[in-house]
């Protein structure tokens, strides 16, 4: 063979040999870049019968893959443009102008203007003023609100355009709903047209209603690409190698009291009970490390200072200990007059129950009668209540519209304003926080850019699925 | 009561005690027979209950050594060897492998008796398990577990897993409940009942399980529980082996008691490690059968005495017309026999002794007329004896006189003239004075033989009583004699149908032989009572009284103990009395007076209408 016929053979050979090296490694090197296609399969526990966000009920996470706010929330819980590109108030924070973006249409092809903003602002907050003009809408509240734009935030106010008879949604976000079967199941195709761009996934399938158990069969048989993992079962899925994403502390699990202390002795019982509950105990072995003790109502990653609810001298459940026990003792020793409590919870839920019979044992401990009831009006109950916001002031007047107490007041959006009226909440000794839970999903290895958010949401918009051919 | 009432009750009253000893006597066989088959049913029903109880405790060993040699418990039981160990992630397991192994109660408890996990009370980690320290026998055993619906009783087991010089326990076992007891196999009319003794000191109605307990009332099973919780029976030897459980103790269900309860219930104390008294086993036995049995006993019964009623009915009147017709008709002839009716008789209708009985009284009867015709001859041929000799007597008396004085006019006459009519002037009165006392005696004769026959009127006998007393006032006073004292005893409230004359004759004929009874002094005494059918009058004096000779011939004519009597008057008295259908009787001492009691009939009937009450 000609020694050129040599060198072009061996040139030959390098080129394909470099050819193939590069076809070996491109399959890796494409794994590690999103892509168009697929299809995400959900499994959830909840089973919304209706996807209008303004309703209860309804997955923040499900939400905003259809809708979307005025305005988003970072990671820090500040407020970013998202419908809106800028506000401004006035009036001591009570008249308000979003300026709405532009370029953008809801799924039905409809334009989103200032008058569709308006009518869906006004649907899920009749007490507002708001009014539309040209690319602004102005919402005029009954006091000052310098939290609005936060509020604007939360998934009932997302910017939804409902058909005349109600019965069709329309929302701006990445994907649009394809079928939907109330409270078991949900389709979604990618909104080709969404103003951000087109998200990766093709459609999601969202299975509703699922429990724990048949979520994970799911994720194992490979029926589901993300599924929940309640918090109980965050260490356990890990110790098996599921890759399981966890959010903050958010969700917050209390004791809450129907009515105010009727008198002196009640308040001395009630914070006897806050001492003697063993919440360590309780985070380390029911929920398996799965939350954090906390004697505040806002988690200290959202207001920075829970740990000071915490500490002696305030009744507030803590971790337990000898002393404490002694001081729930002594507490209810001043009690003189005592009658034996009801303690309600969800039967459903298999922790919850476990969590208050631990409840009714340190309780007995401190010479506290408590009575376990899953139906009916107890005296108090065992609540979980999940995050609506990552703005601290937001979440505060969200649970003290959840549990019934009055609205704080703060003068302004500081943390010590915001300090003094968590107290004032606290110091009422009609709840007492228990622990604050963590979000987790649990997903398939070819699920990327799941990221939760810290307030134990997820979004779908920017997830991409590897080993799917688009 | 007659005759035939009382052979009708002796009838009756033989029939009802021969059912009544004949029921009592079946009953006592019958209950006797039931509460031997009944006992024999419980005591194989406890033996049952202590072979199943026994087998479920074996059962429930086995699996709890089943579950200490599972990898779970040896991967706790290296857990817990750990200096500083994590028992949060063994939680659920006790709950997971006790739904495997079919047990209620599963508790992993490490050798501090701190529990790692558990399935009945899972919240229960961390806490400490008493029962562990010291750990108890590897038998079963019953014992009182806490969960959060309260006390439960259950039959454990125990068993430890070695890891390195630590160990870990495994408690666990099954609720003895519904389930438990409609594992027994009972016999019909038998049912087995569990009391859980979670409150040592009170009945709880809510701890009562049944088999099927859809008819269960608690409060029938309060009593037999309460007793066996004071009695708490205790055996020698520690429980060590399930179903050796207390002594039985009987009792009955619900409010009755004996033979009227519902049912025999033996209650059989189940006790726990320490003896105390964890539960109570009921083992309830139906007596319907026997409630039925001694129905149909008594049923019978009564059945049996009602037909031995009406047979001792119609056997007693069968009796009585067998039996006492006669002898009624034996008893109305004798009745008139006694009233005067001589003749009667009793017919004679059978060959018995009940008609031999009549053909004597027949008999006797007609020897009795027989002899009273003879009598009443001899009486009569008597009596004229005794009035002639009476008569002769007193007749002898002045016709010797008459004789003597004739016999002297004779001779006087003999002796001249003069003589004879110096004797003729004496023997002339003398002669006049005999005669007049013939005439007397004749007088006195025909005037007793004149008695006339009563007239009778209404008369009052205290009035007639002081009528006499005051004709014969003179006498009481005692004109040259002491007085006599006059006591009058008068309560004859009644009038009678009497003759007054001759009732005043009577009565002063006795006062004037009272008073001439008691010359010196004394007390007259008159006593008169009445009733409705009768009166009676006594006339008692203080004299010397009368001899027994003389009371019995005192009322017979023409004796006398007085000088100078005619002994006519107290027969005279007699007369009267027995005409008015009366009877007169003394009763004398010598020296303690004499007392003559006069009984009269009140013979009412034989007033005639509308007749006044006359008194003389």
């Amino acid at each position: 063979m000609k020694p050129c016929n040599l060198l072009l053979l061996a040139a030959n050979s390098l080129l394909w040999l470099g050819v193939w090296s590069g076809v070996a490694t491109m399959p890796a090197l494409a794994e590690s870049r999103p892509h168009y296609g697929g299809t995400l399969r959900v499994a959830m526990k909840e089973a919304p019968q209706t996807l209008d966000p303004a309703a209860a009920g309804v997955p923040a996470s499900i939400s905003r893959m259809i809708f979307e706010t005025l305005v988003a929330l970072d990671e820090r819980g500040r407020p970013q443009p998202l419908l809106a590109t800028l506000w401004q108030s006035d009036l001591g924070n009570q008249r308000w102008r979003f300026f709405i973006r532009g370029g953008v249409s809801f799924s039905d092809g409809s334009p989103l203007d200032s008058v569709a903003v308006a009518a869906s602002l006004h649907n899920s907050n009749p007490q507002w003023k708001v009014s539309a003009a040209a690319d602004m809408v102005m919402i005029e509240t009954e006091s000052a609100d310098p939290d609005l734009p936060a509020e604007l935030a939360l998934e009932r106010n997302s910017i939804v355009r409902r058909s005349a008879s109600g019965g069709k949604l329309s929302g701006t976000g990445p994907f649009v709903i394809a079928q939907w079967d109330a409270g078991k199941h949900v389709s979604l195709t990618a909104n080709e047209q969404y103003w951000a761009g087109r998200p990766f996934l093709d459609s999601v399938q969202l299975d509703l209603g699922k429990n724990d158990h048949d979520q994970m069969l799911s994720l194992d048989l490979a029926k589901a690409d993300v599924v929940e993992v309640a918090p109980e079962s965050i260490h356990r899925e890990r110790a098996e190698n599921r890759m399981v994403m966890t959010s903050e502390p958010v969700e917050l699990m209390a004791l809450f009291f129907a009515h105010d202390p009727s008198s002196e002795d009640e308040t001395h019982a009630r914070n006897a009970l806050a001492l003697s509950i063993d919440t360590a105990a309780v985070n380390n072995v029911v929920l398996q490390g799965g939350g954090e003790p906390s004697g505040a109502l806002l988690p200290n990653w959202i207001s920075g200072y829970a740990f000071v609810f915490s500490a002696a001298g305030y009744a507030a459940a803590g971790n337990t200990t000898a002393e404490s026990m002694d001081r729930a003792r002594q507490e209810r020793a001043q009690a003189k007059h005592v009658l034996a409590w009801t303690l309600g919870f969800d039967a459903s839920d298999a922790v919850a129950r476990v969590i208050a019979e631990r409840v009714l044992l340190n309780a007995r401990d401190a010479g506290i009668t408590l009575q376990l009831i899953s139906g009916g009006s107890p005296d108090l109950r065992l609540v979980r209540i999940p995050p609506s916001s990552s703005d601290p002031h937001v979440v505060l007047a969200e649970l003290a519209k959840v549990l019934q107490l009055p609205q704080p007041h703060c003068e302004n959006d500081s943390t010590a304003d915001l300090y003094s009226a968590e107290k004032v909440l606290l110091q009422s000794h009609r709840v007492i926080p228990l622990l604050h839970l963590r979000s987790a999903v649990a997903q398939r290895s070819n699920v990327h850019d799941l990221n939760p958010l810290p307030d134990g949401t997820w979004s779908a918009s920017n997830v991409w699925l590897s080993g799917e051919k688009p | 009561m007659s005759l035939r009432r009382r052979l009708l009750a002796l009838f009756a009253l033989t029939v009802f005690v021969s059912v009544a000893a004949v029921t009592g006597i079946v009953s006592a066989m019958a209950r006797s027979a039931f509460d031997r088959a009944n006992d024999q049913r419980t005591a194989a029903l406890v033996a049952q209950f202590r072979r199943e109880f026994a087998r479920r405790g074996d059962e429930v060993s086995r699996k709890i050594q089943a579950v200490a040699a599972t990898s779970e418990s040896s991967r706790i039981a290296l857990a817990a060897a750990r200096p500083a160990p994590d028992y949060s992630v063994f939680l659920d397991d006790a709950q997971t492998i006790a739904e495997t192994q079919q047990l209620d109660f599963l508790e992993f408890v490490d050798d501090q008796g701190t529990i790692i996990s558990s399935s009945q009370w899972p919240a229960k980690f961390g806490y400490k398990e008493p029962l562990v320290t010291p750990i108890p026998s590897a038998d079963p055993f019953l014992k009182e577990e806490e969960t959060p619906a309260g006390p439960a009783l259950g039959l454990f087991a125990i068993r430890t897993v070695p890891a390195g010089d630590r160990k870990l326990c495994v408690i666990g076992g099954i609720h003895l409940d519904k389930t438990f007891l409609a594992s027994l196999e009972l016999p019909a009319g038998m049912r087995v009942l569990l009391y859980e003794n979670l409150d040592r000191n009170n009945f709880l109605p809510d701890h009562l399980i049944g088999a099927a307990d859809s008819t269960i009332d608690p409060q029938e099973f309060a009593p037999l529980i309460r007793q066996v919780q004071q009695t708490n029976v205790q055996q020698s030897n520690a429980q060590k082996s399930v179903g050796e459980a207390g002594a039985v103790i009987h009792g009955n269900a619900n409010s009755n008691s004996g033979d009227d309860a519902d049912e025999t219930v033996n209650a059989i104390p189940l006790t726990g490690e320490s003896n105390q008294l964890l539960g109570v086993l009921l083992v309830a036995s139906s007596r319907q059968i026997y409630t039925e049995l001694s129905g149909q006993i008594r049923s019978a019964a009564l059945l049996a005495a009602a037909v031995g009623l009406v047979m001792a009915v119609l056997l007693s009147s069968w009796a009585a017309a067998r039996v006492t017709r006669p002898v009624e008709e034996l008893a109305h002839a004798a009745r008139e026999i006694a009233g005067g009716n001589w003749n009667a008789q009793v017919k004679s209708t059978s060959r018995d002794e009940i008609g031999q009985l009549a053909d004597s009284f027949n008999h006797m009867t007609r020897d009795l007329l027989d002899q009273r015709d003879r009598l009443v001859q001899a009486e009569r041929v008597a009596a004229w004896r005794e009035l002639a000799r009476r008569l002769a007597h007193e007749l002898k008396n002045p016709l010797f006189p008459l004789q003597l004085t004739v016999e002297n006019l004779l001779r006087a006459r003999e002796q001249g003239q003069q003589q004879f009519d110096e004797t003729f002037q004496e023997s002339a009165s003398t002669l006049l004075a005999e005669i007049s006392h013939l005439k007397t005696i004749v007088g006195r004769f025909s005037e007793f033989s004149r008695m006339p026959q009563p007239q009778f009127q209404a008369v009052d006998l205290d009035q007639l009583a002081g009528v006499v007393v005051k004709l014969h006032k003179a006498q009481l006073s005692g004109v040259g004699r002491p007085p006599i004292e006059i006591r009058l005893e008068l309560s004859a409230a009644e009038p009678i149908a009497a003759d007054p004359e001759l009732l005043h004759r009577a009565l002063s004929n006795l006062v004037l032989n009272a008073i001439e009874a008691m010359p010196d002094d004394g007390t007259l005494t008159l006593r008169t009572c009445s009733s409705r059918d009768s009166a009676a009058i006594e006339v008692s004096d203080t004299g010397n009284g009368l001899s027994q000779e003389d009371c019995a011939r005192l009322f017979t004519p023409y004796y006398t103990s007085k000088v100078g009597g005619t002994g006519l008057g107290l027969a005279i008295v007699q007369s009267i009395v027995s005409d008015h259908g009366g009877r007169i009787s003394v009763n004398s001492e010598p020296g303690q007076g004499t007392t003559f009691m006069i009984e009269l009939p009140a013979n009412r009937d034989k007033l005639p209408t509308n007749t006044p009450k006359e008194n003389p």
